[in-house]
């Protein structure tokens, strides 16, 4: 970076501009954090500090966790089970498609075109294969189970997977393999003894980075399950019952639902940029 | 390579072969049978018969779907211009060696990672009309509260305003990312020639983060088109079709209505307007790639 002589002014400029977006960042969460913790008379009222200006209660969280275990517990171990497994299977595609991509040249397809075609499933609305989607998973009998929500998730997390996996291999010296393949390994071995552990960390962003996208996911879990698959982002938007939003159980769902894939995000700083950009933008 | 090539020939199409297959199988797949339904009639959830154009025909003279086609796009020109704006902003403040960027950079990778639907609920909480936050901070400064969520204008405000709030920190971290891959040697040269601050940023900086510019504002247009989970959480579509997005009514009409013919004309006029953009998009990225 080039660094001029920062007047004073400046600097006490860029400082307060920095807490300004920082609150700007936290204040929804830091909301939502006081509001699990308030009294539901006390929710509508414009107070910031437990202790001084209202007495706080684990009374929410408590109901939460002990009274609708059924809901909560059951929302995060699906959210979990649906995310890990749809990580992984898109992992072992975007592996091989991705060492395929950036060692092989492919003929009737060029290598580009069929990138290109793995990346515009990413520009894809969903929407458009929502209803085909609901009545596929029909015939299939996953309606309501984790599997019709892993392979949806696989799908939308292909692309990232792919072209992650791509750049870290693309970015291997060549030459480790050349020699495996000499030694008389075959291209698949050479792939899962030398190239595959060189590119550990790649692996792990693209795990992660698939991993928190299906957490998120809503449309599609919302309209392909009712009960017993229903991950945690549908048991959120369940929270809405007959008497009206219950904002203080709202709180304790959502930070719950939030937790996971935003601290596994934090662990892949260095990846993120060109994760969420494809590879298009080295970070 | 050392191997023969026709033995690698064989055993390469292996690689590409699951990847493939699998979006063809839940890609394309589903996307012809979305065209087959969106030419068909049903009943029931059930195909009927072929009814040629018919539900495009219906879809297009429904006041409802022109109603959401504005509303996508205004979310798309609110949501895109403002993430991009501000993003840049950000970026160019922050891109100095100062005490906290670190940590600022980590925080903000927050929003990217929290469900939308999750954003839509705090954003709700934040706004709420009685009692709220926003509005109770109005209300000590003597002035009336606004009605977030059932005033048709200021619904639309919210949903924006949750959807910026959410990427702002995309394009902040792609910038940011940009600006400082951006070598030193052009700024010191500029120093040297005593440019102002502005000619440096139109004449070096601009043109340096230019791709990454062009990838931020595809990627989040990209985005911008399938906004369904903010709307749907923060106001349920509302009030009336105020931020009915074509995501929505392809949910509406399709799973609401059970109208599988109109709902999938509708998915598909979104995909034709989303290829249109693409188009762009590929024409621009694919430079990028390679």
């Amino acid at each position: 970076m080039y660094r001029p002589q920062m007047p004073l002014w400046k600097r006490i400029l860029m400082g307060t501009a920095m807490v300004i977006a920082t609150i700007w960042l936290i204040f929804p969460f830091y909301w939502a954090v006081i509001t699990s913790l308030k009294k539901p008379a006390d929710v509508f009222k414009l107070s910031f500090i437990p202790f001084l200006q209202f007495q706080p209660t684990l009374d929410n969280w408590r109901t939460e966790l002990t009274l609708r275990t059924r809901e909560v517990f059951g929302g995060l171990s699906n959210s979990f089970i649906i995310a890990v497994s749809a990580a992984a299977i898109a992992l072992v595609i975007g592996t091989l498609a991705g060492y395929g991509l950036a060692r092989f040249r492919y003929h009737r397809w060029k290598n580009k075109d069929i990138a290109m075609w793995i990346l515009s499933q990413r520009f894809l609305p969903p929407a458009a294969t929502v209803i085909p989607f609901f009545l596929m998973m029909r015939k299939l009998g996953l309606v309501d189970t984790r599997l019709g929500l892993i392979i949806v998730n696989v799908t939308f997390t292909i692309p990232f997977t792919v072209m992650i996996l791509r750049d870290a291999f693309g970015e291997l010296p060549i030459e480790l393999e050349e020699s495996a393949l000499v030694d008389g390994c075959s291209p698949f071995q050479t792939l899962i003894w030398i190239a595959l552990p060189l590119v550990a960390p790649a692996l792990g962003s693209a795990a992660i980075i698939s991993f928190a996208f299906t957490w998120n996911e809503f449309l599609f879990a919302f309209i392909l399950t009712y009960s017993r698959a229903t991950p945690m982002t549908v048991v959120i938007a369940g929270t809405q019952d007959t008497q009206g939003v219950q904002f203080w159980y709202v709180s304790t769902r959502m930070l719950m639902a939030v937790i996971p894939p935003t601290i596994l995000a934090m662990a892949i700083q260095r990846y993120i940029v060109r994760g969420l950009t494809l590879g298009a933008v080295k970070g | 390579m050392a191997r023969k090539p026709a033995d690698r020939d064989r055993s390469r199409i292996f690689f590409i072969a699951p990847a493939v297959l699998w979006l063809l199988a839940f890609t394309l797949f589903p996307l012809l049978y979305s065209l087959y339904l969106s030419l068909h009639g049903s009943r029931f959830l059930r195909v009927t018969h072929f009814v040629g154009l018919e539900n495009y025909r219906m879809v297009l003279a429904d006041y409802r779907f022109w109603q959401a086609f504005r509303v996508t796009l205004i979310f798309v020109a609110v949501g895109v211009t403002a993430t991009t704006v501000l993003g840049l902003l950000l970026a160019l403040l922050f891109n100095h060696p100062i005490r906290g960027i670190r940590v600022f950079r980590t925080l903000s990778t927050i929003p990217l990672f929290t469900a939308p639907v999750a954003i839509g609920y705090l954003c709700m909480i934040i706004f709420y009309e009685e009692g709220g936050p926003i509005n109770n901070f109005l209300l000590t400064l003597g002035m009336n509260g606004i009605n977030w969520i059932s005033d048709p204008f200021w619904a639309k405000v919210a949903v924006a305003f949750a959807d910026t709030w959410q990427w702002t920190p995309f394009a902040f971290l792609v910038l940011l990312a940009a600006l400082q891959a951006v070598p030193d040697e052009l700024y010191e040269a500029a120093a040297l020639d005593t440019v102002s601050s502005w000619q440096t940023f139109v004449h070096i900086t601009l043109p340096m983060i230019r791709p990454a510019l062009v990838t931020v504002i595809l990627l989040r247009t990209v985005e911008a088109f399938k906004i369904f989970d903010i709307a749907f959480s923060l106001t349920n579509g509302g009030p009336g079709l105020a931020t009915r997005t074509l995501t929505f009514n392809v949910y509406t009409t399709g799973l609401r209505d059970q109208n599988l013919g109109e709902a999938t004309a509708i998915a598909f006029l979104l995909v034709i307007l989303m290829l249109s953009v693409t188009f762009v998009f590929f024409r621009i990225y694919r430079s990028q790639y390679e």
